[in-house]
């Protein structure tokens, strides 16, 4: 899936309704940057002024934050306005087909990373085994649908392949970062 | 002056053992490869390369930094003539012509032509970085908390108009980046902002973390949710460096080199902006304009040498003024805190030699990369032929790694995670990350700055618009950012077509 960006910049301009779209996403995000910089801004201004401590008033820790908040309300109004001005609404405008296998694809890598990271790393397995496992099912699932479009399916010699790669992989990374360069590992 | 010259010898004779060479190298061949693969940046194998080198001794470690700093400008230059596709965003000015020089069975020439461009660009880097440097840490020994905060501000603020075709997201993110860099425990009194009682997070956000995160895993979750695989041009004829072509084109060479160098000393300002500046202004004076996009010599020897040249351009603010001018500078500088070394004003009094050992690892580096020019352009080349799905989760381990080496904590890599995924999402909506790398950068020091600046002067903002500098800095800001307001703008322009035109007129009545 291409972003309308990415066309443009290979030089097809975008019709009228991927801008009229993208102005519609600016609209939203206008509305999240508005909310982040309130968030900031109230965080800053509820922020312990150290008085206790006797501080100078000028040198308040939420000094520069609550000046950040005010920037990104600015800034967001100003992008919610100029997205307003390009035909942006919240309802309505044009709609585009969803890439829903892109979608899923998309869905698949962040778990993965996510199973990888947060669920095995640093629970008490080796790294090379985590590491492993965690190249094997990616190679083996991302090259799948792949080979589904191409009328195949994986075959042991896949399999084996991505075994390779992913204990070739994770030993390797382990003994380079730990043996030879001394640096902890998860 | 000669005792620089003195401690750049010295600095040279230093490095002249086999750790050293071996280990400039390997930087500089791991930068090639990182840079022949698109998407992966130059910011990215620096972060990466900081964490394996951490218990390295400090000279060593920033040497492979470097060499594999001006190793991944150089390799990004690869694919985008084989490929069509930027190795590394500051590349993109090459694509056009390195690619139309390819289609026509030149890939070998085209290679040999950015061989020899980058070699001479870096060179001519190198020379201003020893000539320019210790005077720009002189000057700065005069500024204060005044001219450090507009000198930060100016820095977010030029990264955010120049990188990217939407100023207002740039800024956007430039403030994130600001925001961001304030969670934590602050400088000043040490009370944690923003924590919400987490004692993880009272360290702050760490920028090693953060930028494998921006520049790693969103690369990695743009690659495999859009494995796009393309046709490699073949190489068949000679890639030898061309430096017939140098002098052929000693007029774009040393203007581009110019052009690079000062688009490098502006804080904020990538080495893409040096290629497209050398770009245009080659394009403007050239005589063969209309080969331009189509397979030009002189618009390929432009823009490598403006991107190479602008990697020294960006040392001397990060050395000098402690102020980075690029992502990958940003990591550098970074890195040298790490290993000791405070870059900044009182670098040249504190360390005054190791100006001179960056210009020394500097000056090697180009040497590196003029070697892999010659023996290892085909080779290299075997990566781009590995497919996406088995090197990117490759890549993720590293990334892990070197988010989670700097300090041994699985936070980092929890950063990394939420760093990285936001990034992905926000890269698709047209919001770029090297605005809001600057802003974490800068966030303490912009921080401070304010603070100090307002203690010394008692509450009264004045001193940050009447002292000298600090004017100078505030203007330029201040005006770098009404440039993008429509009706500031045409007043500008109607003032310089007036202007243009009255200059125009009188020079007329007096020919």
């Amino acid at each position: 899936m291409t972003t309308t960006a990415e066309r443009h910049a290979d030089g097809d301009p975008p019709s009228p309704a991927e801008l009229q779209a993208q102005a519609a996403g600016d609209l939203r995000d206008a509305l999240g940057w508005l909310a982040l910089g309130v968030a900031v801004l109230v965080g800053s201004i509820r922020m312990d002024r150290l008085e206790a401590q006797h501080i100078n008033p000028y040198t308040v820790p939420g000094l520069l934050p609550g000046l950040l908040g005010l920037v990104m309300i600015l800034l967001g109004v100003l992008l919610g306005l100029r997205s307003w001005n390009r035909g942006a609404r919240l309802v309505g405008g044009p709609h585009f087909a969803i890439d829903w296998r892109s979608m899923r694809r998309l869905a698949v890598v962040i778990s993965l990373i996510l199973i990888y990271t947060v669920a095995l790393l640093g629970r008490g397995l080796p790294f090379w085994l985590v590491s492993a496992l965690y190249v094997i099912a990616s190679i083996v699932l991302l090259q799948a649908p792949q080979r589904a479009l191409a009328g195949r399916s994986l075959g042991w010699r896949d399999f084996a392949f991505a075994a390779a790669v992913g204990l070739g992989s994770g030993v390797v990374i382990q003994y380079v970062f730990q043996n030879l360069f001394l640096v902890r590992l998860p | 002056m000669f005792s620089g010259l003195a401690d750049f010898a010295h600095a040279w004779v230093g490095f002249m053992n086999p750790t050293s060479i071996a280990l400039g190298l390997g930087g500089a061949l791991l930068g090639i490869v990182v840079g022949i693969l698109p998407g992966l940046s130059a910011t990215l194998v620096i972060a990466l390369l900081t964490t394996i080198t951490i218990k390295l001794p400090a000279n060593d470690a920033i040497l492979v930094l470097i060499c594999s700093y001006v190793g991944a400008l150089y390799g990004g230059s690869r694919t985008a003539i084989l490929l069509n596709i930027p190795g590394t965003a500051a590349n993109a000015a090459s694509c056009a012509d390195g690619y139309a020089l390819a289609q026509r069975g030149e890939a070998g020439r085209a290679i040999g032509i950015a061989t020899s461009g980058a070699f001479t660009g870096t060179l001519f880097g190198v020379l201003c970085l020893a000539a320019f440097t210790p005077s720009l840490a002189e000057v700065a020994l005069a500024f204060g908390a005044y001219e450090f905060f507009w000198l930060a501000l100016f820095g977010v603020a030029m990264s955010g108009s120049i990188v990217g075709d939407d100023p207002v997201k740039g800024w956007l993110m430039g403030a994130l980046g600001l925001f961001v860099a304030q969670i934590g425990q602050e400088g000043l009194y040490a009370y944690d902002r923003f924590t919400f009682g987490w004692d993880q997070i009272a360290g702050g956000i760490g920028l090693i973390p953060a930028l494998v995160g921006a520049f790693g895993l969103a690369e990695i979750l743009t690659n495999l949710a859009d494995p796009l695989e393309k046709k490699l041009v073949e190489v068949k004829d000679s890639v030898l460096p061309r430096f017939r072509e140098v002098f052929q084109y000693w007029r774009t060479v040393l203007r581009s080199g110019v052009i690079g160098v000062l688009t490098g000393l502006l804080p904020g300002v990538g080495e893409d902006s040096g290629a497209w500046m050398s770009y245009a202004a080659a394009k403007a004076t050239s005589k063969e304009k209309h080969l331009f996009g189509k397979g030009s010599i002189d618009g390929l020897m432009a823009a490598e040498t403006g991107d190479m040249s602008s990697i020294p351009g960006h040392i001397i603010p990060c050395l000098a003024l402690g102020i980075p001018g690029s992502a990958p500078s940003a990591v550098l500088m970074a890195a040298m805190i790490i290993h000791g070394i405070q870059p900044g004003p009182m670098m040249m009094i504190q360390h005054p030699h190791f100006v001179y050992e960056v210009v020394a690892m500097t000056s090697l580096a180009t040497i590196t990369i003029l070697i892999f020019g010659l023996f290892l352009v085909r080779p290299l080349l075997v990566v781009l032929r590995i497919r996406r799905t088995v090197l990117m989760p490759v890549i993720l381990l590293l990334c892990t790694v070197g988010a989670f080496a700097t300090a041994s904590r699985l936070f980092d890599v929890y950063a990394m995670l939420v760093i990285g995924i936001g990034a992905f999402f926000l890269r698709r909506r047209g919001y770029q990350m090297a605005p809001f790398v600057l802003g974490l950068v800068l966030g303490p020091l912009l921080d401070k700055s304010l603070r100090r600046g307002l203690v010394l002067s008692d509450g009264s903002i004045t001193p940050f618009f009447t002292r000298p500098i600090s004017l100078a800095f505030a203007v330029v800001t201040i005006f770098a950012i009404l440039l993008y307001v429509p009706a500031f703008k045409a007043a500008v322009r109607r003032v310089t077509g007036g202007a243009g035109a009255a200059a125009r007129s009188l020079v007329r009545r007096r020919t």
